[in-house]
């Protein structure tokens, strides 16, 4: 379905400031499994989506979804396979076009945009009940502004436009990680429902223990780049954040002891 | 009464221009300056076409307008594709337009004298018509609602195209560029169609106010983006609305009202040299006033 062979990803090479986001990820996903990506920060695990999205070239290795090689497609040309929540709310709507409107740009995702009527009646028809499955009465405001909307309220509509036409993959970029407990709570439950009602190939970015637990058949924990785990069926099942705790303490430990160990050379030899 | 007709003939002629400049400026956010070239590119292409080539004048007009698509074609593509900023691309066009404007008039004045033009028919049989209690030349209204119609006409057919699938992807574009992308459409692409459809508007304007006037020359664009950006603050202070409709409307009345405004102006004494000045004052205030009132209340909410 998804197929990652040998990304690498540098940013500013050649500069102080360069970044090794990406060190050679290798990584194949099967149609319709729903995969939690785990990482601290700057572990790459959201350049890694962005990668997959289009959001810039990799500097080696290729990428393939669905058997068709995407390596060197634009990020618009993906966005015909790809479905896509943004961490920020206001990325992934336009806040001054109506919900109808947004929801209108996401029924043609990837298709050609020609002169027919935006708002057609066989759109607005089926628009009003998909919209009040969110249970957030927004089906009855349907031509109030994006930009009037609470983030909560945003970002279930971005997930509703993202799978309004069913898409080969969908990513989930930390989509809970800017919104209130209660809102992010919301959203995680729309995400489950969404994802087993129509099987959809998730790819889901988050740094919140409790959802790498909780959601997904596969867990994948990424650090300085590299993919450092992969759990999937029972010892995903069986995962506790616990588990997940310790084995970042067991980075943290590991990593102190190559400092250490450095310094220590360094003072014994040099 | 004939100064009253003749202003807001100008001023409903112009309302293309202000068309075309909110569709850069205010759907784009792009600060498009081809405009100033554009305008005049758009009249001195119907006015050799009508003198040199004796083409019908319908068929001048629409050549003019499609000069001004190719110029902002330019723009637009030297904005996605070279990456040239936006404001930098236009003053290229711009500058490059004057020279081409100057080759294609020969001269940098042509007068249409003695040719047929739009402008050139009167649908009332008879010199002089009543017009609520004042005589008024037939000739000058039949102008006056020529141009109405053509206003209307395209307000009417650009508020239909943005409410389509192509012209809804290209507001959204201007609104969130990031999920326009999400949604597999052409960030590049919608804006070069875009800047070359408001730069086909303002040389639309150009094709038709040579004609008016009776010549084109090649300083009439000069100082033309602020008069369309005035047209387009008028017309949000009027209408006060993000709905589609009533801004493209609102901005035909902005042009209108600010062309009486000057007409008034001029007619009360102002030299006709502080033109320019005064109308970059009334932008530049009309754009500051709002920050300074809210600061001002800010203050005074926190005395209060």
């Amino acid at each position: 379905m998804l197929e990652l062979h040998g990304i690498r990803k540098t940013f500013n090479a050649g500069t102080v400031n360069e970044v090794r986001a990406l060190q050679g990820i290798d990584l194949s996903i099967e149609k319709g499994s729903f995969v939690v990506v785990l990482g601290t920060n700057g572990s790459g695990k959201s350049t890694l989506l962005n990668a997959v999205a289009g959001s810039f070239f990799v500097d080696e290795g290729t990428i393939s979804l669905s058997g068709q090689n995407i390596t060197n497609w634009k990020e618009h040309q993906r966005a015909k396979l790809i479905g896509r929540v943004f961490q920020s709310p206001f990325s992934g709507t336009a806040p001054h076009m109506s919900i109808a409107e947004n929801f209108a740009l996401a029924a043609r995702r990837g298709k050609h945009r020609g002169l027919s009527w935006a708002l057609s009646p066989k759109l607005m028809h089926g628009l009003r009940d998909r919209v009040a499955t969110l249970r957030m009465g927004l089906e009855n405001r349907l031509d109030n502004a994006m930009g009037s909307l609470s983030g909560g309220q945003r970002q279930a509509l971005t997930l509703l436009m993202a799978t309004w036409l069913e898409p080969q993959l969908l990513l989930l970029d930390e989509h809970t990680a800017a919104l209130d407990p209660k809102s992010a709570d919301q959203v995680i439950r729309l995400t489950e429902e969404v994802v087993s009602r129509d099987q959809l190939t998730t790819l889901m970015v988050t740094h919140s223990m409790q959802q790498a637990v909780n959601l997904g058949d596969r867990l994948i924990m990424m650090h300085r780049g590299q993919i450092l785990h992969d759990l999937r069926g029972a010892d995903k099942a069986r995962l506790r954040v616990e588990d997940l705790l310790s084995r970042f303490e067991e980075i943290r430990r590991r990593e102190q002891l190559d400092e250490s160990a450095a310094l220590m050379l360094s003072e014994r030899y040099v | 009464m004939t100064l009253l007709i003749g202003a807001l003939t100008v001023g409903l002629i112009l309302s293309l221009l202000a068309l075309g400049v909110y569709i850069t400026f205010r759907i784009f956010n792009f600060p498009d300056i081809t405009t100033e070239g554009s305008i005049t590119l758009g009249a001195s292409i119907a006015a050799v076409m009508l003198v040199n080539f004796h083409t019908s004048p319908a068929v001048a007009t629409i050549a003019g307008m499609l000069g001004g698509m190719v110029a902002g074609a330019v723009t637009g593509v030297l904005h996605t594709k070279f990456r040239i900023n936006g404001l930098l691309a236009g003053i290229l066009v711009m500058t490059a337009l004057y020279s081409v404007n100057l080759r294609i008039m020969g001269r940098s004045n042509v007068p249409l004298m003695d040719v047929k033009t739009l402008f050139s028919h009167n649908w009332f049989g008879t010199d002089t018509i009543n017009v609520f209690g004042w005589d008024a030349s037939a000739h000058d209204v039949t102008a006056l609602l020529f141009s109405l119609g053509m206003a209307l006409a395209v307000v009417g057919v650009l508020y239909l195209f943005f409410r389509t699938n192509l012209g809804t992807v290209m507001r959204a574009t201007g609104d969130n560029d990031q999920m326009v992308k999400a949604q597999g459409s052409d960030v590049e692409w919608n804006t070069i169609l875009g800047v070359s459809l408001a730069n086909g508007l303002i040389a639309l304007s150009g094709a038709l106010l040579a004609q008016y006037q009776g010549f084109s020359d090649a300083q009439m664009g000069l100082g033309m983006v602020v008069w369309g950006l005035a047209s387009v603050i008028i017309g949000e202070a009027l209408t006060g609305s993000r709905s589609l409709g009533l801004a493209l409307l609102g901005t035909v009345m902005g042009s209108i009202l600010f062309r009486e405004l000057v007409a008034i102006a001029l007619r009360w004494g102002l030299n006709p040299n502080d033109l320019k000045l005064m109308t970059a004052i009334f932008v530049l205030s009309a754009l500051v006033l709002p920050q300074i009132v809210r600061s001002l209340s800010r203050k005074g909410g926190r005395h209060a």
